[in-house]
């Protein structure tokens, strides 16, 4: 089951395990430059704003209404992390326009193992963008379905799902019961480009290079609880349509990058020896938004300069937080 | 077990990892005198307001409605919830007072999900 708490998705399976379950949220944050440069990782500037489909049917297009689950605004060309939380181990899937992140491959509800198309939490903290290359990803950005831009219309050549489909599955009871006995007891702290038009119905697009690891499953495929499991589609309303929908704005834009580092704000880092999967094949070759922007409109995408962060804050592995202020 | 002592020791872990959480710095950042505190975590006084409880599950990365319930106390908007609806909701606390977990969460609200 999943429950909506505080722009939090809280997915429980009590049928598992009293403590069977994990939290996942999406976090604001700074869209990175599409220079070919590999970035840091960039801060949260908190959660997005969550809402239920149900509560608003009659404003929705009927395809979300069928598929259920929740919605979030976004602005165009703006960027967002998934923050995954909770310490009972978990596999999740993460697809953007039913395309897989990690794998690259169509969406399909069941795990596979060969190749790896899903995140172990908590070992995963997060989950940033596309998985292109092993220890990089290109940042997940919004942009309007129809333009060619995401990785779905990239992959497929259409403009059908868009937003975020998300599965979760438990590591069976006994596995966890094993483990706990065994584990020592870990503390966990806890732009618009110039032709922006706002429609109804985002998809991701690959963005700007980032440092990011994407853990190998240390459990092995066997320790999923493979029956029960629990999913999201999460839609993305572009900002001016969320407003009109539910009467509530939606928070401010974020700052450019450049205006954050100009600041002197911090970037992250996340050191790990662990290891960590190859990039998906199917990701490698697409093209990210600012090499798609130029080569539609003769110009670089707008606040696209490349930067060098100079305060880089290096996150312990037992480390979650990576909270902006801005 | 009880509030101060539980307060004392998820503050104590968390400081054996990161000297943050001695009980001057924790004192200094939800906004109270570090002998306060220390007379909470040794229960030598009350436990604090619900405003000060929350903020110390939020340091201490706790459930502010469970450190609440140890100190004794309904969170506010439980409470204005109840007062809206008294009789249907002390009816229905009544009747699944011994239920199971799992019983219980079938009453919260789902995300419903549908066909993709």
């Amino acid at each position: 089951m999943i429950e909506l708490q505080d722009n939090n998705l809280t997915f429980r399976f009590p049928e598992v395990h009293p403590e069977a379950g994990c939290q996942i949220d999406f976090q604001r944050t700074l869209r990175i430059p599409d220079d070919n440069q590999e970035y840091p990782l960039p801060p949260g500037l908190g959660r997005f704003p969550v809402q239920h489909v149900d509560d608003y049917a009659d404003h929705l297009p009927e395809a979300w209404r069928k598929h259920g689950g929740v919605f979030v605004p976004m602005y165009q060309a703006e960027a967002l992390w998934i923050n995954f939380s909770g310490y009972y181990p978990c596999a999740i899937k993460i697809a953007a326009g039913k395309i897989n992140a990690v794998s690259g491959e169509a969406w399909k509800n069941e795990l596979s193992a060969k190749p790896q198309d899903y995140v172990v939490s908590p070992e995963q903290p997060w989950l940033d963008g596309f998985n292109v290359s092993e220890g990089h990803i290109r940042q997940f950005v919004a942009m309007p379905l129809g333009e060619g831009y995401t990785a779905e219309e990239q992959i497929t050549g259409e403009a059908e799902h868009g937003g975020l489909q998300i599965i979760v599955y438990p590591m069976k009871a006994e596995v966890y019961e094993k483990l706990a006995t065994h584990r020592v007891e870990e503390v966990c702290y806890d732009m618009a480009p110039p032709t922006a038009k706002d429609t109804l119905g985002m998809g991701l697009a690959p963005g700007g290079l980032m440092r990011q690891k994407i853990y190998s499953d240390e459990y092995g495929i066997e320790a999923w609880e493979l029956e029960h499991s629990s999913r999201c589609f999460v839609h993305l309303a572009s900002s001016a349509e969320y407003q009109k929908i539910t009467g509530n704005n939606p928070p401010h834009k974020p700052p450019t990058a450049q205006e954050y580092a100009t600041a002197g704000l911090p970037w992250f880092d996340c050191y790990s020896d662990k290891s960590s999967i190859p990039g998906a094949q199917g990701l490698t070759s697409l093209g990210s938004i600012g090499a798609k922007f130029f080569s539609k409109h003769s110009k670089p995408l707008p606040d696209n300069q490349a930067l060098k962060p100079s305060v880089i804050t290096k996150l312990e592995p037992s480390t979650r937080v990576r909270d902006g202020k801005f | 077990m009880t509030f101060g002592k539980h307060l004392r020791i998820k503050r104590e872990k968390l400081r054996a990892e990161d000297r943050q959480y001695s009980v001057r710095q924790v004192a200094q950042r939800i906004g109270v005198e570090p002998a306060y505190l220390s007379k909470i975590e040794r229960e030598d006084v009350a436990p604090p307001s619900e405003a000060k409880i929350r903020a110390l599950a939020d340091e201490l990365g706790e459930d502010s409605d469970v450190l609440l319930a140890m100190a004794g106390k309904v969170s506010s908007d439980l409470l204005e919830v109840i007062r809206k609806r008294p009789r249907l909701f002390a009816q229905l606390i009544r009747e699944l007072k011994s239920a199971p977990d799992h019983a219980i969460l079938r009453v919260v609200r789902e995300v419903r999900d549908g066909e993709w």
